[in-house]
């Protein structure tokens, strides 16, 4: 399963959730990452932490085009160097102070983040539209079990009682931990939205229950 | 053992106002200990196996140590001095290394960010040149001439000012403030954080206070020092490694970081590693 | 109206936020509630024997539940607070008011014990709150498809400040609120109204305050 992350792309979130001059924390396998849009509207993925004093950069703030950290506000372009140090305004940062960052490709409504140098762009998911995200305590394994099917280069498709048929796109986090992408067709109506969400939920349970059940068992 | 060194210190294990014969069970660097009131009336610590621990106690706080203090418990003078309120600001746990808790109460760069328009506000975010001195004689970190601008720098002063600090550290885990005193120029603001290490992640902190203020009721006092030190709990939670790095690479400082330069210097000088990192590890 | 406060409490808070953003005075009358227990004491005791603040006192009226106060003074000063009145709408709103006092049980329980020692069963108060959490993230998300950005409908209610303070502040009690993405909207969408004040473990937002030293040297 890990040869498959070499040289790909990991979907980290939703472009809906992530509105211009915000911040949110995700996780690749490069580790936690603050993941940004600019006031223009573009995305940057950067180390989670600012190399003064650790602080996690999620917690910071956006400002035009540059991610500011909440502790002592330092804040850095989205080509990952220091513009600024509020305590010296007049001081030019050195180029030593950086924070790593990683690529990012927006298509279709979601936000992915390079492991490695992917030769290719993020699969296309034609016809699909993101719905939501969600986490479960469970692990991908098990959640492929209680969906009874397997998860493929394009994700999970899923077709649940009474809901339209979805898409899961399942991406491990810390151990026992998954998120999980969910898209719909393309032109579902509103009460189908919310059916496809409340079915992922009840598979959600499902999973749980069962990784709950098994840990219980296992040696 | 990142114990060792830190094992003969004093650190705080409870407020002497709220002891009684019942007792509270808390710890100090991973070992239960249990603080009570005896029948005599004195404070008393014991720690898991019923052994008598060292007690003194000072500042409103009952103090205790696993090991041996060699020394008396550091002095404040101005707490003795007539006319101070003593101010109990009462407990407040942290998920955080007890050296971290210490370095954000030497930090002031952070004030616009953290207490904003409290402390500080934008754009008065400059921290001027301050100086910064380890006093080999009394074996304590000192920072003085330490200047801010603050909107509304103590519940006693009217407006914005800027204020005067000096930061003293004469102990691992306990940190002194002095601060310009709106009501009586020349003299000091004292306000302190005694941390008690439970964990190397882990610490309860008790701030206390001697201030010269005779207008403010005192729950107000307690309240405005328990804001600002909420408003850093969520920083001291949130900082990648927990571990303070006493080693250089990991993070970098600047100019405005001499205090916390000088204290990472002088706790790796004395190995008081608990609730530390260095490189090799 | 005189509002007995402490102000490390979230159910304090919800009121006084309440009263910033609806314009109301409040006369407050700071009380010891930690170290000193004051809120247990004789003078306490006699305005409210439930032991508990916030405590509104607004000439002969004293009230003793924050979401009874929250509706008053959206009566008094602004009653779009209180929704249009629609019967789904009333009851929506009434759903999250009630919700509200499951996350002063589990949310606050755990950050009482977490942070001021209160005695606790920590583990279940954590897994209550994750679980509230989730059918918070859940009731957004689905209003979401209706179109509405707060709880009870597109524009905030008393429901929303309600249930705000204690998910902001569900961190301090070792609950983390990083896999919420609609929680993280909603909480932001909440934090830039205008009146919005913060309390100690609500930063304010920085990025609404345009940066004082513009940034060279964007991408």
């Amino acid at each position: 399963m890990l040869s498959d992350l070499m040289d790909s792309w990991i979907p980290v979130a939703l472009s809906q959730d992530l509105p211009a001059a915000t911040v949110m924390p995700v996780l690749a396998p490069a580790g936690p990452l603050a993941l940004w849009r600019s006031r223009s509207g573009r995305a940057t993925a950067s180390a989670d932490r600012c190399p003064h004093r650790g602080m996690r950069l999620s917690h910071g703030f956006v400002r035009g085009e540059a991610l500011s950290c909440i502790y002592h506000g330092w804040s850095y372009s989205q080509a990952g160097t220091c513009l600024r140090i509020p305590a010296h305004p007049g001081l030019a940062p050195p180029e030593t102070i950086r924070v790593a960052t990683h690529p990012v490709a927006e298509a279709g409504g979601i936000i992915w983040v390079a492991v490695g140098e992917p030769a290719a762009e993020p699969p296309r998911l034609d016809g699909l539209v993101p719905l939501r995200s969600l986490t479960a305590e469970a692990e991908l394994s098990t959640i492929e079990a209680a969906a009874g099917a397997t998860a493929g280069p394009d994700g999970l498709v899923w077709q649940a009682p009474n809901a339209p048929a979805v898409r899961l796109l399942l991406v491990p986090q810390r151990a026992g931990e998954t998120l999980i992408h969910v898209l719909v067709p393309d032109g579902c109506a509103t009460s189908e939205r919310i059916a496809a969400s409340r079915a992922v939920e009840s598979l959600r349970r499902t999973a749980e229950e069962r990784q709950r059940k098994g840990s219980r068992h296992a040696a | 053992m990142p114990r060792e060194a830190m094992i003969d210190e004093w650190y705080p294990v409870g407020l002497f106002s709220q002891l009684d014969q019942t007792g509270r069970r808390t710890a100090l660097m991973g070992e239960p200990i249990d603080v009570a009131l005896g029948a005599d009336g004195k404070a008393k610590v014991t720690d898991g196996n019923g052994r008598a621990l060292p007690v003194t106690v000072r500042y409103g706080h009952v103090w205790s140590s696993l090991g041996e203090p060699g020394k008396d418990l550091f002095a404040i003078p101005e707490a003795d001095q007539p006319g101070r309120r003593l101010v109990d600001v009462g407990v407040v746990r942290v998920r955080c290394s007890p050296l971290r808790a210490v370095e954000n109460f030497l930090d002031i760069a952070h004030f616009p960010f953290v207490h904003t328009d409290i402390l500080g506000a934008e754009p008065h975010t400059e921290v001027q040149n301050y100086k910064v001195e380890i006093r080999e004689d009394e074996d304590e970190v000192w920072a003085t001439q330490v200047q801010f601008y603050q909107p509304q720098a103590a519940k006693s002063a009217s407006g914005g000012i800027t204020t005067e600090y000096m930061y003293r550290v004469p102990a691992p885990t306990c940190s002194i403030l002095y601060k310009t005193c709106p009501p009586r120029p020349g003299e000091w603001d004292v306000i302190t954080l005694f941390v008690q290490p439970l964990a190397e992640d882990l610490c309860d902190v008790w701030p206390w206070m001697a201030l010269y203020d005779d207008e403010t009721p005192m729950t107000d006092l307690i309240h405005f020092q328990q804001m600002i030190f909420l408003q850093d709990r969520s920083i001291l939670e949130n900082q990648i490694p927990a571990l303070l790095p006493l080693d250089p690479g990991m993070e970098i400082p600047t100019r405005a970081d001499q205090t916390s330069v000088a204290y990472r210097r002088w706790l790796k000088r004395h190995n008081y590693t608990y609730g530390a990192q260095l490189v090799a590890q | 109206m005189k509002l007995y406060d402490y102000i490390l409490s979230p159910s304090c808070y919800t009121v006084r936020l309440m009263a910033a953003l609806t314009g109301v005075k409040l006369d407050i009358r700071p009380v010891d509630f930690h170290p000193g227990l004051e809120h247990r004491g004789p003078e306490l005791m006699a305005l409210n024997p439930g032991g508990s603040i916030p405590i509104l006192e607004d000439g002969d009226l004293i009230l003793t539940e924050s979401s009874a106060m929250l509706v008053y003074l959206a009566a008094r000063a602004a009653p779009e607070w209180l929704g249009s009145g629609a019967p789904e709408q009333a009851a929506r709103l009434q759903q999250w008011l009630l919700f509200s006092h499951r996350l002063t049980a589990n949310l606050g329980g755990a950050r009482l014990h977490d942070m001021l020692l209160r005695p606790g069963d920590i583990d279940l108060l954590r897994t209550q709150g994750i679980a509230a959490l989730r059918e918070l993230e859940a009731g957004l998300f689905e209003q979401s498809q209706r179109g509405m950005r707060f709880l009870a409908s597109d524009r905030p209610t008393v429901a929303d400040i309600a249930c705000f303070p204690y998910v902001a502040l569900a961190p301090d009690g070792g609950v983390s609120l990083d896999p919420y993405p609609a929680i993280r909207l909603w909480s932001r969408a909440i934090r830039s109204l205008d009146g919005f004040i913060e309390m100690p473990g609500i930063h304010r937002l920085h990025e609404l305050k345009p940066d004082p030293q513009p940034e060279t040297g964007e991408a």
